[in-house]
């Protein structure tokens, strides 16, 4: 048992693993950006698609697709997800054929993710209290996005690529061998969908 | 080593066996903190899925079908004479169903008036999911069922007004006061207005959509002019009109 154990702590804090869930998530990430992506174009090319509501639509009668969060720099936020989601799978199969990056760059990747989970929840809070729509792929996007934020918060503090305080960095440390950031990221999961089936249960399974 | 030195060295050992110590005590709570936080987590979760899903969520009783309504099931506006039937497909929270009305009401009016066109309604519901839980789209087609039940000539005025004053999309939509007042306002009795609330013809409604799935209707609004889908422009007047116009000829 405790063999065990120590060896899923041991894969758990391995590149293989750690960049393995990295470059899996992107690509479902990079995956509902394109979904998006396309949606958002044809809507953009068919005048009458989204003059309709249509039950097969991937964005709900064009609710989400329309609303001004949706396209907040002036083109689709999709668009966003397409431009930097290849870079994260560059980073992740790169570091799973060995490359290790300069400190630097870990750090600024993880700058500029942050940015970009920033935004995908600010997305997710608009989606559920303010456009009052669900869209699979939008969540896809936020689960996917935390995902790859949890395990390049994880190497980038393994590595002590962040540039903290002795202190801070030593206790950071200190919950990553514990794998409190484990349990942080299935507390994370669990309270989105919580607010999942708080926001749209009877929707769900109505 | 002196005996002093031995102390101290001794004291530091202790000092940092203890040091290890509140750090692994404290890691415990951590993790039992989380544990306890992931159950209440789980428990929850579950709690709300059980409690959703035994909701009566869906339109509930049994099917009442209202009086009045076409051989194919819609809800007929206008003179059953006219030579022209006008299928609607619509959802009362479709906002291009709103902007159609906009479109081609005055028109419509015209039409029905002149006995030129009768309209044959059928409302959708598909839409529910877009107004916070509160199923607008049911309420709605449910109190336009209501009238087309009890007091026929006001379908279309109802129709009209419920449009007029369309909630947007993802908001809880209007209260079932509001829709009563729209319906007293548009000459519906108080008597049948009040009828709303009773929801008989929610399970209608829920029909009404499932029929217009199976008959392969992919969105709303889609209009139908003799049975055959309008493929023009929906959102000005006019398009329809000719439409309209050209079919009574060709059936006179």
């Amino acid at each position: 048992m405790a063999g065990l154990l120590g060896r899923l702590h041991r894969i758990r804090h391995a590149n293989a693993w750690l960049f393995t869930t990295m470059l899996v998530s992107s690509c479902l990430s990079l995956l509902a950006s394109f979904v998006l992506s396309v949606e958002a174009v044809t809507l953009a090319a068919d005048p009458n698609a989204n003059l309709s509501c249509n039950i097969n639509s991937v964005i709900s009668c064009g609710t989400v697709g329309s609303a001004w969060q949706s396209h907040l720099f002036g083109f689709p936020n999709a668009f966003l997800g397409l431009i930097a989601e290849p870079v994260v799978i560059t980073l992740a199969v790169a570091s799973l054929a060995g490359v290790r990056f300069p400190r630097g760059f870990m750090f600024a990747a993880q700058v500029v993710y942050t940015v970009g989970l920033v935004f995908a929840y600010w997305l997710l809070y608009q989606s559920m209290f303010h456009i009052g729509a669900l869209c699979p792929w939008c969540l896809l996007v936020t689960v996917s996005t935390t995902l790859v934020f949890s395990t390049l918060t994880h190497v980038n503090i393994r590595d002590r690529n962040l540039f903290l305080p002795p202190r801070v960095q030593a206790a950071l440390s200190t919950m990553i061998r514990a794998n409190l950031d484990l349990m942080v990221v299935v507390i994370w999961m669990l309270v989105l969908v919580l607010a999942i089936v708080v926001k749209y249960g009877d929707r769900l399974f109505g | 080593m002196s005996k002093q030195a031995r102390i101290r060295a001794h004291e530091v050992r202790l000092a940092q066996e203890r040091a290890e110590q509140r750090r692994r005590n404290r890691i415990r709570v951590a993790v039992g903190a989380g544990g306890v936080v992931i159950a209440g987590l789980l428990v929850a979760i579950i709690a709300v899925v059980f409690t959703s899903a035994s909701k009566d969520a869906g339109p509930s009783g049994k099917l009442v079908t209202p009086a009045n309504l076409t051989a194919s099931g819609a809800i007929p506006v206008g003179s059953a004479t006219a030579p022209v039937t006008l299928e609607i497909y619509l959802d009362f929270m479709c906002p291009a169903c709103g902007r159609f009305e906009q479109a081609n009401a005055g028109e419509l009016d015209r039409l029905i008036q002149a006995g030129t066109v009768k309209l044959e309604l059928r409302p959708m519901t598909f839409l529910d999911k877009t107004s916070q839980g509160t199923r607008y789209s049911t309420r709605a087609a449910n109190a336009l069922a209501t009238v087309a039940d009890r007091a026929p000539g006001s379908v279309w005025a109802l129709s009209k007004a419920l449009y007029a004053n369309q909630p947007q999309e993802g908001t809880p939509g209007l209260s079932d006061q509001r829709i009563v007042a729209l319906a007293v306002e548009a000459g519906v009795t108080q008597e049948v207005a009040d009828a709303f609330d009773a929801g008989i013809f929610k399970a209608w409604a829920a029909k009404s959509n499932d029929d217009a799935f199976k008959a392969g209707i992919e969105g709303t609004p889609t209009v139908k002019i003799n049975g055959k889908v309008f493929a023009g422009n929906l959102y000005t007047a006019g398009p329809l009109t000719e439409a309209i116009e050209q079919a009574a000829g060709g059936a006179k």
